[in-house]
C-alpha cells in the first residue's frame, strides 16, 4: 500500500490535481501499480477533438483559437486518466509549434491529436510523425525547403532542441541534415505534406561521418535508431526533459542515465520510462516534492478541478497569454521554461484576476457565506480543502487569520467579505500555486 | 536560426489593439472591459462598508507597512522611454528627401509635397504633422538617426521585430531582448521595478534571461491597485504570506515574495491613474509614462507603442494620423513630465523597418529595409547622424541600404545613458554614435564615433582678420610639436581660440604643408562626423603646398585634420571665420583681373624680386565696392626663379609670418585665398625669393550690403570622374564638363548664388590648366588650377552658379580626371 502523501504528489505531477476520488482510489495499491493506473489511458475512450475545431474557419480564427485552449484545459480537468493530456502537453512544449505561424486552429488540432494518440508511444514513431505534419513544415520552415536553397531551421532545433542538445552535432551535420530535409514540403494551401522529388536534393551529404545520399526520414533514424552512440545521447537527453517536466528540473545524472538506459532497453517505448521515472525513489524526494511551480495551464486546470468553474469561461487564451502561458502559442521554439519563468509580477498579477474573477461566482448567491458562521481556523482549514491544499505552511496560515480575523473584526454585522477575500487569498497561496 | 515564434507572439500582441482585447471573452463569459468595471464597483463597495482602516492594518501579523518596493531612481541614472512604431514605419515619409527627384518618381502619390514638410536643412524635412517634434529639432533636443538598419535584412515582421528586439550581433536564438538583459544586470532589489511597459503583455525587447518588465495595463487594472480599507487588508495578508521562509522549498518562497512584489508595484503605480488621463493613443500611455517617471519609483525604462504602421494601402491619411498621434504623445509625455526630470529622461523611437521607396499599386507601401528613428532628450546632441539611404538606382523591388547598423544606437543609449555594458547586451563591439551631450548624471560623453552629421547650420556671415598663424607642427605653435604620422587623424579645437568666437559655423584657413615624406593627401572635416573621401592638400616631397580651406567647425568646436600617408608639417594660418551674427555678406563677382605683373595689370610690370612687397588696389575695381572688408582671390604665381612663398595680406598691417602661394621653380601655382582689404582699399603682396610674376583675380567681395550668407555643409562628392560621381566614369579631355550643383550634396535647389568647391586635378596626361565658371556663360580666361602631368593637385574654388544652378568645368590640354567635393554654400 502507497502512503497518501506519495499518491497526491503522483497524482499532482501526472493529473494536475489529487482529486480526493483518485487518491482514495489509488492509495491502496502499490504504487507501481498505482502508476500503472495513471499509464493506462483505456478508460478514456477515443478522444476526438470537436467537429468545430477540425475545420478551417477564418472568420473565426480567434474564436476557434479559444476554444480550442478550453476544449483542451477542459479535457485536462474532466478526463478519468489526464495523464494523457499531460504528456500532451509535454510533447507541445517540447516539438512545438505556434499557431502564429500558421493561423490554421484545425491544422494545430491535428498536430494536438498526434500528440495525444501517441503520447507514450514510441519516440522514433512520434518523431518521425512529426516531422512531416502541417504545422511543424511550416512552423520549421521545412515546407519552403528545397534544393539549391536548403533551409537549415528544422534540421538545426530537430538535433538541438528535439534529440541531441547543444554540442552533440556539428555546423556541417546540420547542413547536410538540411539537404537531407529538401523536398518534403507542404501543399499549398491545403499545407498537406507532400514529397516533392523535384525539390529533393539527391547528392551525397555527409551526416555524423558517414557519407551517402540522405534523405529526411534517415536523419531521425540514424540519430534515434542506426547510430548507436546518437541514439544514447537523445534517450538521456528525452529523460532528463521528461524527468524536469515531471519531477524537477536538471535531475542527478545518474538517476537519468539510469531512467535512459531503461529507455533504450525498451526500444524508445515511452511508456516504459514512465512507469521507471514515476516510480523512482528520487521522485518522490523533497527535492521532487518542492522542485515545480504550476504552470498557468496547471494553475488553471486546479481551479477547474476544485471550484467546477468552466473552462470556457477561464479566458486561458488572452489571461493565460499574460500568465505566460497560451497554449498553442508558446514564447518560441524551446517552449516554456519551468518555475522562475512564471514568477514574475504581471504574470502573477493575471494568476490574481483569475481567481478574483472565480471568488465572484463562488459567491453568487452568498456561496460560502457559511464561513462566516464557523472559527477563522475552521473556515480556513474548509477553504484549504476545499482548493485541494492539504498542508498550510506556516506563515500562510499566520497571514490568512490575522487577514480574517482583520476582516470579521472590521464590521460589525457579517463581512461580506471575509469569505470572498479569504477564497481569493486561498487561490493565490503559494501552496495552491506549487505542482 | 530564427527563432520566428517569439517575434511572432510579441508582434501578435503589440500589433493587436488594446481596445479589442478588452472586447474578447472573459472569464465567466464577461467581456474583459465589464470584468473590470465590476472590479471597480466591488473596490468602491469595500471602501463604503469597510470604516476602521488604518487602524487594523497595524495589528496585522507580518505587514510592517513597508516602504514601497520603489528604490528611488539614483542621481546618475538615466531614464528611457522607449516608443515602439509596429508594424513598419515609412521613414521617408517621416524624414523626408524633399529635394531628391527619385523620391517624387518612385512613391508617386505617397509622398509628401516639399512645399508642406517642416524643413530641416536643404535636403530633409519632417512630416507636416510633427510639429512639436520640430520644435525638439531647433532646440538641438532630436538626434535623427537616418539610414538604420541589419545587414541580410527580413521582410518578416516578425522576423524583424524578433530582431531589432533582441538585438544581439551574431546569430543567436531571439530568446531575451535588451532591456531584459539590462534589467539581468541591475541588483535584484531594483530589477522588479526598474521597467515598466505600458502594455497588458511584456514584449521580447522587456525579457531577459532572468528578469522582465512590469507590465503597466493602460487602464489601470493591475490587481492590487484597489485603495478600500477591505482590499488593503487583503493585500497586506497577502503580502504577509512572505513574511518568512515557509519551509517549503525555494519556488514557495519566491512565488510568495514575487506576488508581495507585485501588490507593491500595483500599488506604487496606482496613484498614476488616479488624475484623468487622455482617452486613448500614445497621448495615454506616453502621460502615463510620465507620471511613472514623477512618481519616483525606481522606473528606469519605460515602454509604451504605436500600432498601425503597416500602410500597405491607403497609406498618406493613415500615417498622417500617426504622425500626428506621435506628435501629440511627446507634447502630452514633456507636459507631464515634472522639471526635475526633464534632463534625466531620453525617448526613442524604433519600428522593425521601413517601407518600400516604390509604393504599391493600392496608394501604400511594402515592407522595405533601412528607415529613421529619433533620440530625444535635453541631454541628447540633436542633429543628424547616419546617412539618408540612396534612393538613386533602386528599382521598384530593390530596397534602401542602411548605413547606421540598429545596434550601435542600442548599445550608445546603454552605454551613455543607461550606466555602460553596451557591448554586452548587444554581443558584439559597435560604433558608439556620440548622441548624447553628456551623460544623466552630467558627466561627460565619449567622443562620437563618427558617424555623426552635424545638424544644419545658420547661414552666415564673415568676419576678416589679419593672417594669423594659429598651428605650426614644426614649431608647437597651436599645441602640437611633432609632424603628422601616417593615417593620424588630430582633433583641433579652433572656435573660442585664436579670436575665433565660439559659435562661428566655419574657419578660413590657409593650410600648408611642409615637409612631407611621401605623397599624400590631407583632409580637414568637422570634429565628430565620418572623415569625407575628400582631401584638401596632396603634398609631395619637397615642396610647400598651401589650399584655402574653409572648414566647417565640428562638435566641441573643433576640425579634425587628418594625414593619410608618411610624414608631414602642417601650419595654418587663419583669415577668418563666419558667424550667423556677422552682416558681412558675399558679392560674387565677375572674375576680374588686379593685377598681371607680365603685362602691368594693376600698375606693375615685372616679376617681383626677393623680399619685395607691393600693394594692389582692391576697393573700386572689377565692381569691388568701397566698403569691402575682405575679397575672394585667386592669386597665382608664374615663371618663379626660384622655391618661394607669397603672402597677400592687409595693406596697412604687419607682414604676418603666413604663405597664401607656394612655389618651386618653373610652376604656375594658383591658390584661391581670402583676404582682408587694408588700408586705401588695397592688399598688399609679398614674394620671398628669387623673382616671380604674379597674377590675381578677384572673384567675390565681402561687404555689409551683401545679402548671401555662407552655409558650410559636411564635405561631399559632387564630382568625381573615376568613380563616376556626378558624371560618366571617363577621363575629361580637352573639354567643357557640365556639373549640376544645385539640389546637390546638401545644396539647396534655388537660392543659391555660389557653392564653394576642393577640386582636385588627378594625374592629368600633360601640363594643364582647368577652369571653372557658371553654366551659361562664356569661358574666362583665368585658371583655378594648374597641374604638370601626374600631379595631383587640389585648389578651393568659388564657383557662382549658371540659371541652371550649375557650373561648368573646362580642362585646356591632354586629359585627367577630376574631382570636386562641396565645403558649403553661399545663399542668393
Amino acid at each position: 500500500m502507497a502512503s497518501a502523501v506519495d499518491i497526491q504528489h503522483l497524482l499532482r505531477r501526472t493529473e494536475f490535481v489529487a482529486r480526493p476520488a483518485r487518491v482514495a482510489e489509488l492509495t491502496p495499491l502499490t504504487l507501481a501499480q498505482a502508476v500503472d493506473n495513471v499509464l493506462d489511458f483505456t478508460p478514456n475512450g477515443t478522444i476526438q477533438v470537436p467537429a468545430a475545431l477540425q475545420v478551417h474557419d477564418p472568420a473565426n480564427g480567434w474564436k476557434q483559437h479559444d476554444q480550442s485552449i478550453a476544449w483542451w484545459i477542459g479535457n485536462m480537468v474532466n478526463l478519468p486518466r489526464p495523464m494523457q493530456e499531460k504528456m500532451t502537453l509535454f510533447w507541445h512544449g517540447h516539438f512545438t509549434s505556434s499557431r502564429e505561424s500558421i493561423y490554421r486552429v484545425d491544422l494545430m488540432m491535428r498536430q494536438n491529436q498526434l500528440y495525444r494518440d501517441l503520447a507514450l508511444g514510441n519516440f522514433l514513431t512520434l518523431t518521425q510523425r512529426m516531422a512531416i505534419e502541417p504545422v511543424m513544415l511550416v512552423y520549421l520552415s521545412n515546407a519552403n525547403n528545397r534544393k539549391g536553397s536548403p533551409n537549415q531551421n528544422f534540421a538545426r532545433e530537430l538535433m538541438e532542441l528535439f534529440t541531441l542538445g547543444v554540442g552533440n552535432y556539428t555546423e556541417d551535420d546540420v547542413v547536410a541534415a538540411a539537404r537531407a530535409w529538401t523536398g518534403h514540403n507542404a501543399d499549398w494551401p491545403a499545407y498537406e505534406y507532400r514529397f516533392v522529388a523535384s525539390r529533393h536534393d539527391t547528392g551525397n551529404k555527409t551526416f555524423f561521418g558517414t557519407t551517402k545520399n540522405w534523405d529526411g526520414p534517415d536523419i531521425i533514424n540514424e540519430i534515434l535508431r542506426d547510430n548507436p552512440a546518437k541514439r544514447l545521447i537523445a534517450a538521456r537527453y528525452i529523460t532528463k526533459k521528461l524527468w524536469s517536466f515531471f519531477a524537477y528540473p536538471g535531475g542527478p545524472t545518474s538517476v537519468i542515465n539510469e531512467l535512459a538506459d531503461v529507455f533504450l532497453a525498451n526500444n524508445l517505448e515511452l511508456r516504459p520510462l514512465l512507469r521507471a521515472l514515476l516510480t523512482h525513489p528520487e521522485f518522490y524526494s523533497t527535492a521532487a516534492r518542492q522542485g515545480l511551480v504550476r504552470t498557468p495551464v496547471e494553475y488553471a486546470v486546479a481551479i477547474g478541478v476544485h471550484t467546477g468553474f468552466p473552462t470556457a469561461d477561464m479566458g486561458m487564451s488572452w489571461l493565460g497569454d499574460r500568465m505566460g502561458q497560451e497554449l498553442f502559442n508558446p514564447p518560441n521554439v524551446a517552449g516554456w521554461k519551468p518555475n522562475a519563468a512564471w514568477l514574475n509580477t504581471s504574470a502573477l498579477s493575471a494568476r490574481a484576476q483569475l481567481a478574483r474573477s472565480v471568488t465572484w461566482a463562488l459567491r453568487r448567491n452568498d456561496g460560502f457565506g457559511f464561513l462566516n458562521s464557523m472559527t477563522v481556523d475552521a473556515a480556513i482549514d474548509h477553504v484549504a480543502t476545499y482548493f485541494g491544499i492539504t498542508s498550510l505552511s506556516a506563515p500562510t496560515r499566520a497571514a490568512l487569520a490575522s487577514a480574517q480575523t482583520a476582516e470579521r473584526s472590521a464590521q460589525r454585522w457579517a463581512s461580506w467579505w471575509a469569505p470572498t477575500n479569504l477564497l481569493t487569498m486561498m487561490m493565490l497561496t503559494p501552496e495552491f500555486h506549487m505542482a | 536560426m530564427l527563432d520566428h515564434d517569439i517575434s511572432a507572439r510579441a508582434a501578435k500582441r503589440l500589433l493587436s489593439a488594446p481596445d479589442l482585447a478588452d472586447d474578447r471573452p472573459g472569464p465567466d463569459g464577461w467581456t474583459r472591459r465589464r470584468f473590470l468595471q465590476a472590479v471597480g464597483l466591488g473596490v468602491a463597495g469595500g471602501a463604503a462598508l469597510g470604516t476602521l482602516g488604518d487602524d487594523l492594518l497595524s495589528g496585522l501579523t507580518g505587514d510592517v507597512r513597508e516602504a514601497f518596493a520603489g528604490t528611488p531612481v539614483g542621481p546618475n541614472d538615466g531614464i528611457l522611454v522607449t516608443i515602439m512604431l509596429y508594424g513598419g514605419n515609412d521613414g521617408l515619409n517621416t524624414v523626408v528627401p524633399y529635394t531628391d527627384g527619385a523620391y517624387y518618381t518612385q512613391r508617386g502619390a505617397v509622398t509628401i509635397p516639399a512645399a508642406s514638410v517642416l524643413p530641416l536643412n536643404g535636403q530633409l524635412g519632417l512630416h507636416p504633422n510633427l510639429p512639436y517634434t520640430k520644435s525638439l529639432y531647433d532646440a538641438g533636443q532630436l538626434a535623427i538617426v537616418q539610414g538604420v538598419g541589419y545587414p541580410n535584412p527580413d521582410l518578416s515582421h516578425f522576423t524583424s521585430m524578433a530582431i531589432w528586439m533582441n538585438a544581439r550581433f551574431g546569430n543567436v536564438s531571439p530568446t531575451s531582448g535588451w532591456i531584459g538583459r539590462w534589467l539581468d544586470g541591475m541588483p535584484a532589489s531594483m530589477a522588479d521595478t526598474a521597467a515598466a511597459t505600458i502594455d497588458s503583455s511584456v514584449a521580447l525587447h522587456l525579457l531577459g534571461e532572468q528578469r522582465r518588465a512590469v507590465a503597466v495595463s493602460p487602464w489601470g487594472d493591475m490587481f492590487g491597485s484597489g485603495t478600500s480599507a477591505t482590499d488593503t487588508r487583503m493585500y497586506s495578508g497577502m503580502r504577509a504570506m512572505a513574511a518568512s521562509g515557509a519551509g517549503r522549498g525555494q519556488w514557495h518562497d519566491m512565488f510568495a515574495s514575487t506576488l508581495r512584489t507585485q501588490l507593491e508595484v500595483a500599488r506604487d503605480v496606482a496613484p498614476v491613474f488616479v488624475d484623468r488621463l487622455p482617452d486613448n493613443g500614445l497621448a495615454r500611455r506616453l502621460t502615463l509614462a510620465a507620471r511613472l517617471i514623477n512618481a519616483n519609483i525606481g522606473m528606469r525604462v519605460v515602454d509604451v507603442s504605436l500600432d498601425g504602421f503597416d500602410d500597405h494601402e491607403g497609406q498618406l491619411p493613415s500615417h498622417a494620423a500617426l504622425m500626428a498621434e506621435l506628435d501629440a504623445g511627446l507634447r502630452a509625455f514633456y507636459d507631464t513630465l515634472l522639471p526635475q526630470w526633464r534632463d534625466r529622461v531620453t525617448l526613442m523611437t524604433m519600428s522593425e523597418f521601413g517601407r518600400t521607396s516604390y509604393s504599391n499599386e493600392s496608394g501604400g507601401t511594402d515592407h522595405g529595409t533601412a528607415s529613421d528613428l529619433f533620440v530625444i532628450g535635453p541631454k541628447v546632441r540633436g542633429g543628424l547622424y547616419g546617412q539618408q539611404p540612396s534612393l538613386a538606382g533602386l528599382g521598384r523591388w530593390d530596397r534602401m541600404a542602411h548605413h547606421v547598423d540598429f545596434r550601435s544606437v542600442i548599445g550608445t543609449v546603454v552605454d551613455s545613458w543607461m550606466g555602460g555594458g553596451g557591448s554586452t547586451i548587444v554581443n558584439g563591439s559597435f560604433e558608439n554614435l556620440g548622441l548624447f551631450t553628456t551623460g544623466p548624471g552630467g558627466g561627460a560623453q565619449p567622443d562620437p564615433g563618427g558617424a555623426v552629421v552635424l545638424p544644419p547650420s545658420t547661414p552666415s556671415g564673415f568676419v576678416a582678420l589679419t593672417p594669423t598663424r594659429v598651428l605650426d607642427t614644426r614649431d608647437g605653435t597651436g599645441g602640437r610639436s611633432t609632424p603628422f604620422g601616417p593615417q593620424e587623424s588630430w582633433k583641433f579645437p579652433v572656435a573660442g581660440r585664436f579670436g575665433i568666437p565660439v559659435d562661428a559655423v566655419a574657419v578660413a584657413v590657409n593650410l600648408t604643408a611642409v615637409g612631407a615624406s611621401a605623397a599624400t593627401y590631407v583632409t580637414v572635416h568637422p570634429f565628430a562626423e565620418t572623415r569625407p573621401l575628400s582631401s584638401n592638400l596632396n603634398p609631395v616631397p619637397g615642396q610647400a603646398t598651401p589650399n584655402l580651406v574653409v572648414a566647417r567647425v565640428g562638435m566641441d568646436g573643433a576640425v579634425m585634420l587628418y594625414n593619410n600617408s608618411g610624414t608631414v608639417h602642417l601650419v595654418a594660418d587663419v583669415v577668418g571665420y563666419f558667424i550667423p551674427g556677422s552682416d558681412v555678406g558675399l558679392l560674387a563677382l565677375d572674375p576680374a583681373r588686379l593685377l598681371d605683373t607680365r603685362d602691368g595689370t594693376g600698375d606693375r610690370l615685372g616679376a617681383l624680386g626677393a623680399g619685395e612687397s607691393i600693394d594692389v588696389q582692391v576697393s573700386g575695381m572689377g565692381g569691388v565696392p568701397d566698403d569691402v572688408q575682405a575679397v575672394v582671390l585667386n592669386v597665382t604665381a608664374t615663371e618663379p626663379t626660384a622655391a618661394s612663398y607669397l603672402t597677400v595680406w592687409p595693406t596697412g598691417d604687419g607682414r604676418p609670418v603666413a604663405s597664401s602661394v607656394n612655389m618651386n621653380p618653373g610652376q604656375t601655382v594658383p591658390n584661391l585665398i581670402i583676404a582682408r582689404v587694408g588700408e586705401d582699399g588695397r592688399v598688399s603682396v609679398y614674394n620671398n625669393a628669387g623673382s616671380t610674376h604674379v597674377v590675381i583675380d578677384v572673384l567675390g567681395a565681402f561687404t555689409p550690403g551683401a545679402t548671401a550668407r555662407y552655409v558650410p555643409v559636411s564635405p561631399a562628392r559632387a564630382l568625381d570622374t573615376r568613380e563616376g560621381v556626378g558624371t560618366t566614369r571617363t577621363r575629361l579631355g580637352s573639354a567643357h564638363l557640365p556639373l549640376g550643383l544645385a539640389g546637390r550634396c546638401g545644396v539647396p535647389a534655388t537660392d543659391v548664388s555660389a557653392v564653394l568647391l576642393n577640386v582636385t586635378v588627378v594625374s592629368p596626361s600633360t601640363g594643364t590648366y582647368v577652369t571653372v565658371f557658371p553654366s551659361g556663360r562664356n569661358r574666362p580666361l583665368a585658371s583655378n588650377l594648374n597641374a604638370t602631368a601626374g600631379q595631383v593637385v587640389p585648389n578651393m574654388v568659388l564657383a557662382r552658379l549658371g540659371p541652371d544652378g550649375g557650373a561648368t568645368f573646362y580642362n585646356n590640354s591632354g586629359d585627367l580626371d577630376l574631382v570636386a567635393d562641396v565645403m558649403g554654400y553661399f545663399t542668393a
